[in-house]
């Protein structure tokens, strides 16, 4: 994928030629004869039900019409976006933001440094309640300086700040559009400053998204600058991937979301342009319920571990697409990942007997599941049934759950519907032994959402394993603070490890965003943040 | 979807009371008292059934796990976890769920009278917009789907009943295969050999009158099965009738004896199923929806009870209810007039 | 709704009477199944739970019949052994909705006119609720699982089944026999017991089969949509929703679970036509 290293300067001058801009910068590529316009029919899976807000199917669409404040490139690097520079003070509590001039939210009202700070206030007044998990404890303030010079007070150091702003939660919008109207129009169509404009939004069915013919302001890491070279995306929203796969055979559609590694090698070898994104930040990794069960016991954690051949498990069913992923704390897609921590468990079912006699579980029922006074070792592992794990992966625990009943374990494995899952039927300590799941984010600071300790005044409920522990907690607040990039990585390995080595949580594998485009539509790609796919730059050949 | 055996949707039921007056005038008069008497009851009693729909929806839905505040905050983030009650709060006093149960239900009801079902949790948008603009898809689907099933029907029936007992055995099995097929399967297959395989049809059905084709035709063939059972007997039952021997014996061509005396009496039993076919037709349009990714109430039903966006579902359900009580109400209707049990005796 | 229930209605075993090798079919499709519920490893050639990765989805074949799934698991197998919790699902269902449909439908027919009248608008509201919206519910309330799948399509043709019995019982009571009987004064409980219900319920037998080989269909919707038993276990709607996912490279694991539980459910209607003529004959 090509990304374009653009000096700041230059982004400066290119926005003010913005308009005057052709749309050429894509004629290197290979192919065709580029066409101008045009309409992109993209086959998304899931449907949220706004456009703007914490989830990430909103982040990939609002990703479209909002810009950031700044974007990540291919080489994790922070770049420009709405943000020509930034700084942050000596004790690391100040950041100051230079803003774009000249830039318009597509309601006709100007971007200025107060409309920014807004914002800020307006996530974590509930706007957007990932933005706010991110910040809480950190943010102090936004302010104006002048119009174009914002600066944000934070609470503490933090200095993945910035990174973390490349999040597509922390997208800016119309400080009027927020304030005049309702939110059911600000749900469905924020007004942003961003490449597309949200038209219509036909339910259950398509969101059209016309091209914002005044659009000066792409991030540095964009192939071209101006408006987007099509008219419109049609972003259709279809839920099984086979019907996905075999509408871009077809030519239905132009471009696929999420496709089913079984049929990967086949769209391949017929000219696809195949892009895989290795989501950073949690990985679909189990976490262990150390407050009530069996798990209790590190021996019998760590026995799970070496009961089962995760790799081979994921290369199966994955067709090499999805990779393995041993580390249960982060994604090998993640800055500061920590591969001790990944190749800590193998493959080793006499280390898990042995584990699982020295624990005590000793006894076995007349199916070879093992007991300890009479009490079978039957876990109960819950995972979210076509939201939050996909076809593949519900193939991939079944796996799980064969091979650990090898050594002894009976793993109760329970698809749970949407509704019930997000009702949090399994979500207290009492109602599960082994949670599955994966969480997005741009840096390990994710550790801190993951594992905070749990307290009465400040519970942290995304802490699934219930695991209140200081001395992981103290790595991961180190982490966070630390003066340098290099004593970051080393602070947030060393909490890593302390998970693997405590078998706290096991990774299986790392989760994907992955497209396939069809060969007459060059140069969509996935942004670097969250794998959502790019069409800005997107253009048809004859 | 899948259509119950004709024994199960029909049954048999002794008639109203019959008249036996002496003067035509007179019976013509009370007939008229017998038809307003029946009319209005049966108005009654099909509003007291939307009321007992309503209720049921209603409290089905609050029997739902969980905390619904929560689920609403969860869905809004993608995350299936605990939360504090400080990010409750403000998510209860919008939708009123801090009110008692008892309160939400009246409120509710007075709502569906004037036409407010309610503020969608999820979109922020009023349940009847959410709701009208997949309607039409719906319907159309339905519509076409019925439509189809009689064109099928009548074709089949009309060139196997009662000609020789290897075309009729042949005609009376394909019946009832054809009503046994899930909708799920035949809709894979269909989708399989014409979308995937032939390429005839897109992929994703989509609004398009192509697009309609499939997944109408997955409707149409069972409930064109079905109604062939009934058919079948009726147009056997019919082909001995002394007006058809009649019909015969003036020299009418078979085929025409088939279509202008036979057909029109045997159609009247699925005439009467067609108001049922109705209501099936849109429990089959959840399944057929998902499987050719086509918008619909079926697919935001299916959506909404997942992401437990209450007021959608209840929404949905008393529509579904309300529109299956008037058109059978009104099928009623119309037999109460024409029942010719009423008009003599 | 009278006109509804007014239509004529094909009791008789239509043609399908003069195909006996259909029923033959039928019965040894029965027997079949039954023996793959009660002793599965008779059939079975694999471990239908045994992984084998580089056997993953290959086709029908002398060593896999059916093929193989994403695991390598034998399909063939799986379905044997599936057949017992599927049958017992569609068993469970018949009976559950069979047994309510009694309940109400006596009561509509039987109680004494106030109770009577509210039953009868209770089944008319279940009646419009689109069936497969009520199993929707239940299942979100309870949580997917076998027993929940059970009610969820018992009570979906519960208020179908209560209909007929309430009008077969109507019948039976107009009959010349049991005004006979009133006349001679035999008592009410009497009555009920030795003339009404034993002619009303005489079909059900046949009512049953019917009713079984339908819910086998119904449930295997409800895992069609994801809302069934739980995956690894070889339930047949639960292979025909894993096997969605690979109908372009692997269609059998679509298509075949698919034949086997459409030709279950012929199977029990067509045994169940017959009992229903058998008993009619009788009648006569």
């Amino acid at each position: 994928m090509r990304v374009s290293r653009v000096s700041i300067a230059a982004i400066a001058i290119a926005s003010v030629f913005a308009l005057t801009a052709c749309a050429g910068s894509g004629e290197a590529s290979p192919g065709g004869q580029p066409v101008d316009g045009g309409t992109i029919v993209y086959a998304h899976q899931q449907e949220p039900a706004c456009v703007f807000g914490g989830w990430i199917e909103q982040a990939y669409l609002s990703y479209q019409v909002l810009d950031n404040l700044v974007s990540l490139d291919a080489n994790h690097k922070v770049v420009p976006w709405l943000a020509t520079s930034w700084k942050s003070s000596s004790d690391g509590l100040t950041w100051t933001f230079d803003l774009k001039k000249n830039v318009k939210f597509t309601d006709g009202t100007p971007l200025t440094a107060a409309v920014v700070a807004y914002n800020f206030d307006y996530w974590l007044k509930g706007g957007n309640s990932t933005a706010d998990v991110w910040l809480a404890g950190y943010y102090k303030s936004a302010v104006a300086v002048n119009d174009t010079t914002l600066q944000i007070n934070l609470l503490k150091p933090y200095p993945d700040f910035a990174e973390n702003l490349t999040q597509a939660y922390f997208g800016i919008q119309s400080e009027h559009a927020l304030k005049t109207r309702t939110t059911a129009q600000n749900c469905e169509a924020p007004i942003g400053s961003g490449a597309f404009i949200v038209k219509k939004w036909n339910r259950g069915q398509d969101i059209i998204l016309v091209r914002n013919d005044k659009y000066t302001s792409p991030p540095a890491n964009a192939l071209h600058t101006g408006p987007a070279h099509v008219k419109e995306v049609d972003w259709k929203f279809v839920a099984d991937p086979t019907t996905r796969v075999a509408a871009l055979q077809s030519g239905q559609v132009d471009a696929i979301y999420d496709v089913p590694a079984v049929q990967w090698k086949t769209l391949k070898s017929d000219g696809y342009q195949l892009e895989k994104y290795v989501t950073p930040g949690r990985p679909q990794q189990i976490a262990f319920n150390t407050e009530v069960g069996p798990f209790t016991d590190e021996k019998v954690r760590q026995a799970f571990a070496y009961s089962l051949n995760r790799k081979q498990i994921v290369d199966t069913i994955g067709e090499g697409v999805i990779p393995f992923e041993g580390n249960g704390g982060v994604s090998q897609a993640t800055p500061g990942y920590s591969t001790k921590a990944a190749d800590w468990y193998s493959y080793d079912p006499a280390k898990a007997n042995a584990l699982l006699d020295a624990a005590g579980w000793t006894g076995r029922t007349s199916a070879g599941v093992r007991t300890k006074n009479g009490v079978p070792l039957t876990v109960v592992l819950p995972y979210g049934a076509g939201s939050i794990i996909d076809q593949d992966g519900a193939s991939i625990l079944q796996g799980v759950k064969e091979e650990a009943s090898k050594v002894g374990f009976d793993v109760d494995l329970i698809p749970v519907p949407q509704s019930e899952l997000f009702a949090g039927k399994y979500s207290s300590p009492q109602s599960y032994d082994l949670s599955v799941g994966y969480w997005t984010a741009v840096t390990a600071g994710i550790l801190y959402i993951n594992w905070r300790p749990s307290t009465k005044d400040d519970p942290n409920y995304s802490n699934s394993d219930f695991y209140n522990d200081p001395v992981l907690n103290g790595y991961i607040l180190a982490g966070n603070s630390a003066p340098t990039v290099a004593q970051q990585y080393a602070d947030y390995e060393k909490a890593q490890d302390y998970i693997a080595q405590h078998a706290l949580s096991i990774g299986v594998y790392d989760r994907l965003s992955t497209l396939a485009v069809s060969p007459k539509l060059k140069d969509v790609w996935q942004e670097h943040a969250q794998g959502g796919p790019t069409f800005y730059d997107a253009y048809f050949t004859k | 979807m899948t259509l119950t055996s004709p024994s199960n949707a029909v049954s048999t039921e002794p008639t109203p009371a019959q008249t036996s007056d002496e003067g035509l005038e007179e019976r013509r008069r009370s007939r008229l008292r017998l038809i307003l008497l029946t009319i209005g009851r049966k108005l009654v009693s099909a509003i007291v059934v939307l009321w007992g729909a309503a209720t049921v929806a209603f409290f089905a839905q609050l029997a739902l796990p969980g905390d619904r505040a929560t689920v609403i905050l969860n869905i809004r983030d993608g995350q299936a976890q605990q939360r504090t009650a400080a990010e409750l709060a403000p998510i209860r006093a919008e939708y009123g769920l801090n009110h008692p149960v008892l309160v939400q239900y009246w409120d509710y009801l007075r709502g569906l009278v004037v036409g407010d079902f309610g503020t969608s949790y999820q979109q922020f948008r009023p349940v009847t917009a959410v709701i009208g603009e997949q309607l039409g898809a719906t319907v159309t689907l339905s519509l076409t789907a019925i439509l189809f099933a009689w064109v099928l029907m009548i074709v089949w029936v009309t060139l196997t009943a009662g000609r020789g007992p290897r075309v009729r055995s042949l005609g009376a099995l394909v019946d009832v295969v054809a009503a046994g097929l899930p909708a799920y399967w035949l809709g894979i297959i269909l989708l399989l050999v014409f979308a995937l395989g032939l390429r005839w049809f897109p992929v994703i059905g989509g609004t398009g009158v192509n697009g309609l084709i499939l997944p109408a035709l997955t409707l149409a063939i069972p409930l064109a099965g079905f109604m062939a059972q009934s058919t079948r007997v009726e147009f056997e039952r019919g082909l001995d009738q002394p007006f058809v021997v009649s019909a015969r014996m003036r020299g009418m061509s078979d085929t025409g004896v088939r279509l202008r005396h036979v057909l029109r009496h045997a159609t009247i039993p699925a005439v009467t199923l067609s108001g049922w076919a109705l209501g099936a037709t849109l429990s089959g349009a959840v399944i057929v929806e998902s499987i050719f990714s086509r918008p619909g109430i079926g697919s935001v039903l299916v959506a909404a009870v997942n992401a437990q966006d209450l007021p959608v579902v209840v929404g949905i359900v008393t529509l579904v209810a309300v529109f299956y009580v008037t058109v059978n109400l009104l099928v009623d209707i119309a037999y109460t007039l024409i029942d010719p049990r009423l008009k003599a005796s | 709704m009278t006109a509804i229930r007014s239509a004529t209605v094909p009791t008789r075993p239509i043609q399908l009477r003069r195909l006996p090798w259909g029923l033959f079919v039928a019965v040894l499709l029965v027997l079949l199944l039954a023996v793959a519920a009660i002793a599965p490893q008779l059939l079975a050639t694999h471990d239908p739970y045994a992984l084998d990765y580089p056997a993953a989805l290959q086709g029908p074949s002398w060593a896999h019949w059916f093929g193989t799934d994403e695991s390598g698991r034998d399909l063939y197998s799986r379905l044997v052994f599936g057949a017992g919790q599927s049958l017992l699902i569609g068993l469970g269902a018949a009976g559950v909705g069979i047994v309510l449909a009694l309940i109400l439908g006596s009561l509509a027919a039987l109680a004494v006119k106030p109770a009577a009248v509210v039953v009868d608008r209770f089944v008319e509201v279940m009646f419009a609720f689109p069936a497969l919206l009520l199993a929707l519910l239940l299942i979100a309330i309870a949580g997917p699982s076998a027993v929940t799948e059970i009610f969820a399509v018992g009570l979906g043709t519960a208020p179908g089944y209560a209909r007929m019995i309430r009008g077969q019982i109507l019948a039976a009571k107009n009959s010349g026999y049991v005004e006979a009987a009133t006349a001679l004064g035999h008592s009410r409980a009497r009555i009920v017991s030795a003339h009404i219900l034993p002619n009303a319920l005489r079909p059900l037998v046949a009512v049953f089969a019917l009713s079984v080989g339908q819910s086998i269909v119904w449930s295997s919707s409800l895992s069609f949509l994801g809302l069934g038993v739980a995956p690894p276990a070889p339930e047949w709607g639960a292979l025909l929703d894993a096997g969605r996912g690979y109908i372009i490279q692997a269609n059998w694991l679509e298509v075949i679970p698919g034949l086997v539980i459409v030709a279950v459910a012929l199977a029990a209607t067509t045994i169940g036509r017959h009992l229903q003529a058998h008993l009619e004959k009788g009648e006569k």
